[in-house]
């Protein structure tokens, strides 16, 4: 058996605690990842639709507002095509536009051309009023490009290579009303882009035809003309914005700074106008729901940890008492009581220790009994014994009993002369003969004493014909014994062997203190048996008158007649058995 | 674990930053301003303060004005500019051409935003209105062309208006480039012009004892210092002789003067400021183009005109933007 020491080297190389703690670990976190996978996924494309809805959104709105912009001014400039170029209108008409001008700051300058296509007023912010100068503008674009569409947007030219100026063209519901040509001062679209905010501190800008930067918040960039680096970036903002299609372009603002943009057309000056957000800002909720997400897996996986630590040493924390139990049982302590209280199969499994650890006592007493009965019993009657329920067998009573003495002549000068382990050895080898035999006869065996030894018969368990059993007992010991008394003299030890027998009732019973039990007999019957052997030569069986009488013929016996025996008043009977032909035969075969 | 480390350093990082907010002193912005003319008006005047105001700034705690007027003397002038560079002012803003010039050769680094300085194109202050270049940016006029507009207007306003005299610094390039703008417009609309170009104010009075002697049917007066702080006696003078007199700004129209056309004065200002705020928030000068003013706008004193004994035409009322009654 192991020492605890020696156990606690062997550890599982992988503990059941690990292996539930990790089984139960990956069942609450992986369909929690899984889950909060999908869901960022998932969060990322409706966030991401809903952006690209919403920036197209605010883009449909801006350019809505833009063109409201644009939509005011040509309103106001059909004020001044209400009226046909009749004689006595020209200061009517010359009213309406300093009307227009007054109201609206945007117009820097007014050319009116009548029906014909003639100039007959240009009124200026900055220049002199010219009335009538008569100038044919049949060939202007403003005024072919009116005439076809009733408004005509101009390109958008900058003024000194700096100030972005439109000229746009109304014509009147009547070719007779004429045609006005107004130059717009597009740093005014400035208070409406400014008014535009998308979501935190994203904006709207617009590009002309040609990707010309029209309006901006920044209306430095705008001044800054087309060679500035920045009006670049917004034009790559622009293609980006085209390759896109219908989705939000990324790229980088005037100020460098990377934005989502979406785009929408306005449709009149062919102007496009675009919301940008930064890309920081726009993924501002995307990623707060990615790191949501991120929290509630971390969450979780401690909570699965905590959970998984708790249940794992639910389970193995009986196993870790079964152990111990098992171990407290294997050294013999079995009244240790293992305590589960799980309600489960570990339970049980603890009863079935706890009641393993009861049986185990039980057997370890009944196999303490059984050596103890080895001790005068032979091993089958022992087991008989003490499985049977004779266990009354042991208590003293009357019984009529063979008993049997033997021992060895010349024994005691042997031992005197030879060396100790000579005597041992010999002792042993006599010992071991006898043994076999007692064994095989169920002789019970009452004490040792040197070199003999007594036996009894028909006690404590009852046999048939003690004496005749007795008797066949002696006869092959008496043989065993010859055939190793020709060896011991060989080596010069003259050793020889004598048995004798004897029945009488006796009381028998068990003697001696607790741990040392004797089974023995008390009576006459012994201290006649232990005469007579005493009176036996060496290869002599001498019995008495009772076991020579239940013997019969089975045995051919020789009436020695009286001999007085110490200890008995009178002589007593004694008979020689003849030892029958076979083993005299054996006998000198052997020799 | 890592995860867990970025987020607690995270936090920290963010409570620092606010924390490192509350504690950084505020950043004192010094503004040098910079006028030919007299102190207290215009540049000089509250409403330069106001303007940086609806921008955030506070004066006496974040920001600080250092105002320098020349009362007309040009040659004071550099001196000015040197010790607004001495005191470390991060932008200077300037008032008339004088002062921009005075400012681009004495002001090293130091960015400057210019206004009424003429066409700064023109003069050479900036090589274009797009892309400045150098430390000077500002609110560029349509100063010269607007000569003729007002003769228009003049004419329009009082019809029997043939011959004006014009009082300009002659002195002063720009002014005498308006000047000839009206000059030539003159000529195109068959008019005549007396030319009263003033040095001095001394000048005045013989411009005075001029137009005493031969009576024009106008005055018209190029605006810039010297003929500012003289206004009044110009103004005196035109109403003592019953002169209708046209202005380039409104202010001289609130003063008494019968009609102005011209840049919304406050407008150029706030644009300046506005210039001037990008400059204080570290957008360099070189990337801020030269504006043009956007609203243009006639003034016209009824009180005076009444005085005059003048009806001012429908055609000239329907515009105006400024009615002084």
């Amino acid at each position: 058996m192991n020492s605890p020491d020696e156990r606690a080297t062997v550890r599982p190389r992988r503990p059941l605690f690990y292996k539930y703690f990790v089984a139960l670990f990956v069942a609450v976190v992986v369909p929690l990842l899984a889950d909060g996978l999908s869901e960022a996924w998932f969060g990322y494309r409706d966030q991401r639709a809903f952006l690209t809805q919403r920036l197209h959104a605010e883009a449909r709105s801006a350019a809505g507002k833009i063109e409201g912009f644009l939509d005011d001014i040509t309103d106001q400039l059909q004020w001044t095509v209400q009226l046909p170029w009749r004689e006595g209108m020209d200061e009517r008409h010359r009213f309406d536009v300093l009307r227009l001008m007054r109201q609206v700051p945007a117009v820097l300058d007014v050319v009116l051309v009548d029906g014909n296509g003639v100039e007959r007023l240009h009124v200026s912010r900055v220049d002199p009023d010219v009335v009538n100068s008569g100038i044919d503008r049949n060939n202007d674009p403003a005024v072919v490009g009116a005439r076809s569409d009733r408004t005509w947007y101009g390109p958008v030219t900058l003024y000194e290579g700096s100030e972005p100026h439109m000229t746009v063209a109304v014509a009147g519901a009547r070719e007779a009303n004429g045609i006005t040509i107004a130059v717009i001062n597009l740093k005014l679209i400035r208070d409406v882009i400014l008014a535009i905010h998308v979501g935190q501190s994203g904006d709207a800008f617009v590009l002309g035809r040609s990707g010309r930067l029209v309006a901006h918040p920044d209306i430095s960039l705008v001044l800054r003309g087309d060679d500035d680096p920045a009006a670049a970036r917004l034009r790559e903002l622009w293609q980006a914005a085209i390759v896109a299609g219908g989705e939000t372009a990324e790229g980088a603002d005037g100020n460098n700074r990377p934005v989502i943009a979406a785009m929408a057309a306005i449709p009149g000056p062919e102007w496009t106008a675009f919301v940008e957000e930064p890309a920081a800002e726009a993924f501002m909720p995307l990623r707060a729901a990615l790191w949501r997400t991120g929290y509630l897996a971390l969450g979780g996986a401690l909570f699965a940890a905590a959970l998984a630590y708790l249940l794992a040493r639910r389970m193995t924390g009986p196993i870790a008492l079964l152990e111990k139990g098992a171990e407290e049982i294997g050294a013999g302590h079995f009244d240790h009581k293992i305590k589960i209280s799980t309600g489960d199969e570990l339970e049980g499994l603890a009863q079935r220790f706890n009641e393993m650890a009861g049986e185990l006592a039980v057997s370890q007493e009944r196999s303490e009994r059984i050596a103890r009965l080895r001790r005068f019993l032979a091993p089958q009657v022992a087991e008989l014994v003490e499985g049977s329920d004779q266990q009354s067998l042991l208590d003293s009573h009357r019984a009529e009993v063979v008993v049997i003495f033997c021992d060895l002549r010349g024994f005691t000068g042997f031992a005197g002369a030879a060396a100790p382990e000579e005597v041992m050895g010999l002792l042993q080898e006599y010992y071991e003969a006898l043994g076999v035999i007692i064994t095989r006869y169920e002789a019970t065996l009452t004490c040792f004493m040197g070199d003999g030894l007594m036996l009894l018969l028909n006690a404590p368990v009852p046999c048939p014909k003690p004496a005749l059993r007795g008797v066949r007992l002696a006869v092959e010991m008496q043989a065993s014994v010859q055939s190793l008394t020709r060896k011991w003299r060989a080596r010069g030890h003259a050793v020889g062997f004598g048995v004798g027998l004897a029945k009488d009732p006796a009381t028998v019973g068990r003697i001696g203190y607790e741990g040392r039990h004797d089974y023995t007999a008390i009576g006459n019957v012994v201290n006649l048996a232990s005469r007579i052997c005493a009176a036996a030569a060496d290869g002599q069986i001498l019995i008495d008158a009772a076991v020579a009488r239940e013997i019969g013929d089975a045995f051919a016996l020789a009436p020695l007649g009286t001999r007085p025996l110490r200890g008995f008043a009178e002589a007593v009977p004694v008979f020689s058995v003849k030892l029958p032909e076979r083993d005299v035969a054996a006998l000198s075969a052997a020799e | 674990m890592m995860i867990l480390r970025r987020i607690v350093l995270a936090a920290a990082g963010v409570a620092l930053m606010h924390m490192g907010a509350l504690a950084q002193p505020e950043k004192i912005n010094r503004v040098g301003l910079v006028s030919v003319g007299a102190s207290g008006v215009l540049i000089l005047g509250p409403g330069v303060a106001r303007d940086f105001a609806q921008r955030g700034y506070v004066e006496g705690q974040n920001i600080v004005f250092e105002r320098w007027a020349a009362h007309g003397k040009v040659g004071s002038l550099p001196g000015f500019i040197e010790e607004l560079v001495a005191s470390h002012v991060d932008v200077i803003i300037t008032q008339s051409y004088p002062a921009a010039l005075a400012a681009k050769e004495h002001a090293g680094n130091t960015p400057i935003v210019v206004t009424f300085s003429g066409d700064p194109v023109a003069t050479g202050l900036v090589t274009s209105l797009a892309h400045p270049g150098g430390n000077i940016t500002g609110v560029s006029e349509i100063a010269a062309e607007l000569s003729a507009k007002r003769l228009a207007i003049l004419k329009e306003a009082v019809p029997s208006v043939h011959n004006v005299a014009v009082l300009w610094n002659a002195d002063d390039f720009g002014m005498t480039l308006r000047y000839q703008a009206a000059e030539a417009e003159a000529k195109r609309s068959g008019m005549l012009i007396t030319p009263l170009g003033v040095r001095a104010p001394d000048d005045f009075d013989t411009a005075f004892s001029e137009m005493k002697k031969t009576p024009p049917d106008a005055i018209m007066m190029v605006t810039d210092v010297l003929t500012v702080l003289n206004r009044e006696r110009v103004i005196d003078f035109a109403e003592e002789h019953r002169l209708p007199a046209i202005f380039e700004y409104a202010y001289l129209v609130r003063d008494g003067g019968l009609m102005s056309y011209g840049p919304d004065v406050d407008a150029i200002f706030d644009r300046a400021v506005g210039l001037a705020d990008r400059i204080l928030k570290g957008t360099k000068p070189a990337e801020l183009p030269l504006e043009l003013p956007t609203r243009f706008e006639l003034a016209i004193n009824l009180k005076t005109a009444k005085a005059l004994g003048l009806t001012i035409p429908e055609s000239i009322l329907v515009r105006a933007d400024d009615l002084i009654e």
